[in-house]
């Protein structure tokens, strides 16, 4: 509903402000209009590339989510739930395999450290180079920025697809697909910290003569250790997941035990590990976030 | 004298009078003073070397266990020479339109599982909002659930949907959906707890109806946030929907298994340069967007 306009002729300026406010309400509108249009094209497009309604999942599809989500669930009896691995119904039928699953999960948790520590030590010896007010050369910082964004850009699953071709399956391939994705995320968060740390403290240890390298060891470190320790903890609880989910694809750990599951249509059995693993990277996480609260304090 | 020593290290530096006494003494004096800024006790410095040494030791089991050696490395870096060598020139195929049209189906199915994510995870964020769920107990509950969902990454769903619902793009949608719920709905009770009280009471103080309180006191506020969220999201998902293709989810990364399996590199490199120009051309497309909006 339009305001009516009933002034008198000499209030020149309200009129004004008037035909203006309404000015820019229509074109705030008209602008919302192409936008919801916009988004709406974008949509339909998507419906339409990505074979949505064409892909056959075909008839009865209800039906195989139903015997998928029936299988999912493991068969637990409430009288012989601690009995023995041959009782049907115990918890130690479901986790048949626990010991293997845990050494499993042991690997993933070696590859996530290994590919964190090695990615992060990389990371913050690039990061020196790559900082704006930091770089001894500006080409070269140009030229890491480049790098660390190719690193985020390529997708964690097709590197450790092509690791996993030179290195064999495994640990190792996993392992290096981490330190390459770290390098690319803590190369870009530390180099941005590092042009945020205060430049009197450099200014200081150059005054009284100190090299590049001490410059950045007691100009640098000391001021950004903990954001720089924040950071690289808040990177080992994603390279876990990620560690993790590497496995599937063949790069070691307990991923591979998921897909094995998988590929055996023992659908309980990828519930139990799935479970495992969560709980797993959840107390990992919790451990982590306790350092990070004793390292920042609780406002980070 | 000690007196007149400690009154002339605690003068302002201005009125510093030359200090009497041998360098000795005053090295002394000044540890009586501050004893850890002169030098530190044994225990306390070895401490720090300490703590190096046992990450270092517990690093290098670690690599051991993983047998991650000098040998192979040496043998595994020879081959991925001679994979880079295989990648140069990096080659089409001959099928250009078909990896552009992927690439676009990728992009499409990053768009829906952002966007079912996104429907799936405004109700759920409602409810773990402490200003809209009052209770304690139920905001907890929810919050450690989404947190504990939180840490199952897109591969996993896509590995479970590919079993359930079939390959195809479907179980990628709903892969990245599923990926994206606890994570956007954490995001999203964080935004309506952060809403400004006062722009609501506001509205309603002019005896505005609910649906004008929810229309002018909340949603300017919140919605660009969530957009902006929503945003940044599908720039992830993009890369997601990479993923999920290697497990049978559709999009590019079926096209880039196919090929690094019959050691086609030289395609792998062109699908993967293509892949990181897209990539790029959405930051920048999703980032000034983003930037319009805040």
């Amino acid at each position: 509903m339009r305001p009516q306009l009933s002034l008198a002729p000499d209030d020149g300026a309200r009129l004004a402000f008037e035909r203006d406010w309404l000015r820019r309400a229509r074109q705030s509108r008209r602008q919302t209009l192409v936008w919801s249009l916009a988004t709406l094209l974008l949509l339909l497009a998507s419906v339409q590339l990505s074979e949505v309604t064409t892909s056959a999942v075909g008839a009865g599809w209800t039906e195989r989510v139903a015997d998928f989500i029936d299988r999912l669930f493991p068969v637990l009896r409430l009288d012989s739930l601690f009995a023995g691995r041959d009782v049907t119904g115990s918890l130690a039928r479901w986790y048949y395999d626990l010991p293997r699953w845990l050494a499993a999960m042991r690997e993933t948790i070696e590859m996530a450290f290994v590919g964190t520590v090695v990615g992060g030590a990389i990371a913050l010896l690039l990061a020196f180079l790559a900082a704006r007010n930091l770089t001894p050369h500006r080409g070269l910082r140009v030229f890491i920025r480049r790098g660390f964004d190719f690193a985020r850009s390529v997708p964690d699953a097709v590197l450790a697809l092509l690791f996993a071709v030179a290195f064999a399956l495994g640990p190792v391939a996993g392992a290096l697909t981490l330190i390459v994705t770290t390098v690319g995320a803590l190369g870009k968060l530390f180099s941005e910290a590092m042009e945020n740390a205060h430049g009197r403290q450099i200014e200081a240890v150059k005054a009284t003569g100190g090299s590049w390298i001490l410059q950045m060891r007691y100009g640098v470190i000391p001021q950004l250790l903990p954001q720089l320790l924040s950071y690289w903890l808040l990177r080992m609880e994603t390279n876990l997941a990620i560690a993790a989910s590497l496995g599937i694809i063949g790069a070691g750990g307990i991923g591979i035990e998921l897909d094995r599951s998988i590929s055996f249509i023992e659908f309980d059995t990828y519930l139990a590990i799935l479970l495992l693993t969560i709980a797993c990277i959840f107390m990992l996480d919790m451990m982590s976030e306790l350092i990070r609260h004793r390292l920042t304090g609780p406002s980070h | 004298m000690t007196v007149a020593l400690t009154s002339a290290l605690t003068a302002p530096l201005t009125a510093l009078a030359p200090l009497p006494g041998d360098r000795a003494t005053l090295i002394a004096l000044a540890a009586a003073k501050s004893p850890r800024a002169i030098s530190l006790p044994l225990a306390a410095r070895l401490k720090p070397w300490l703590y190096a040494g046992a990450f270092l030791a517990l690093f290098i089991a670690c690599c051991i266990d993983l047998q991650l050696g000098p040998q192979v490395l040496g043998d595994g870096f020879t081959k991925l020479g001679a994979i880079t060598g295989a990648m140069l020139p990096p080659s089409d195929g001959g099928n250009l339109v078909h990896l552009l049209r992927v690439i676009a189906q990728t992009l499409a199915i990053a768009v829906l599982g952002t966007l079912f994510g996104i429907i799936f995870a405004i109700p759920l964020g409602l409810v773990a909002a402490r200003n809209i769920i009052g209770n304690r107990v139920v905001h907890f509950a929810i919050r450690r659930l989404l947190d504990i969902f939180r840490g199952i990454p897109v591969l996993v769903w896509a590995l479970i949907m590919v079993a359930a619902i079939g390959l195809g793009p479907i179980a990628g949608i709903v892969a990245i959906a599923f990926a994206d719920i606890p994570r956007l709905a954490k995001l999203f009770a964080e935004a309506l707890e952060n809403a400004d009280e006062r722009q609501r009471q506001s509205v309603r103080v002019t005896g505005a109806r609910v649906s004008a309180v929810i229309r002018f006191g909340f949603l300017p506020q919140i919605l660009p946030v969530v957009l902006s969220q929503c945003l940044y999201f599908l720039e992830q998902n993009f890369r997601s929907a990479a993923v999920v293709g290697i497990v049978g989810g559709g999009g590019i990364g079926y096209e880039l298994q196919e090929r690094i399996r019959i050691f086609a590199f030289d395609e792998v490199a062109f699908i993967t340069l293509l892949f990181v120009a897209t990539v790029a051309l959405l930051d920048f497309g999703s980032g000034r967007l983003r930037a319009r909006l805040s």
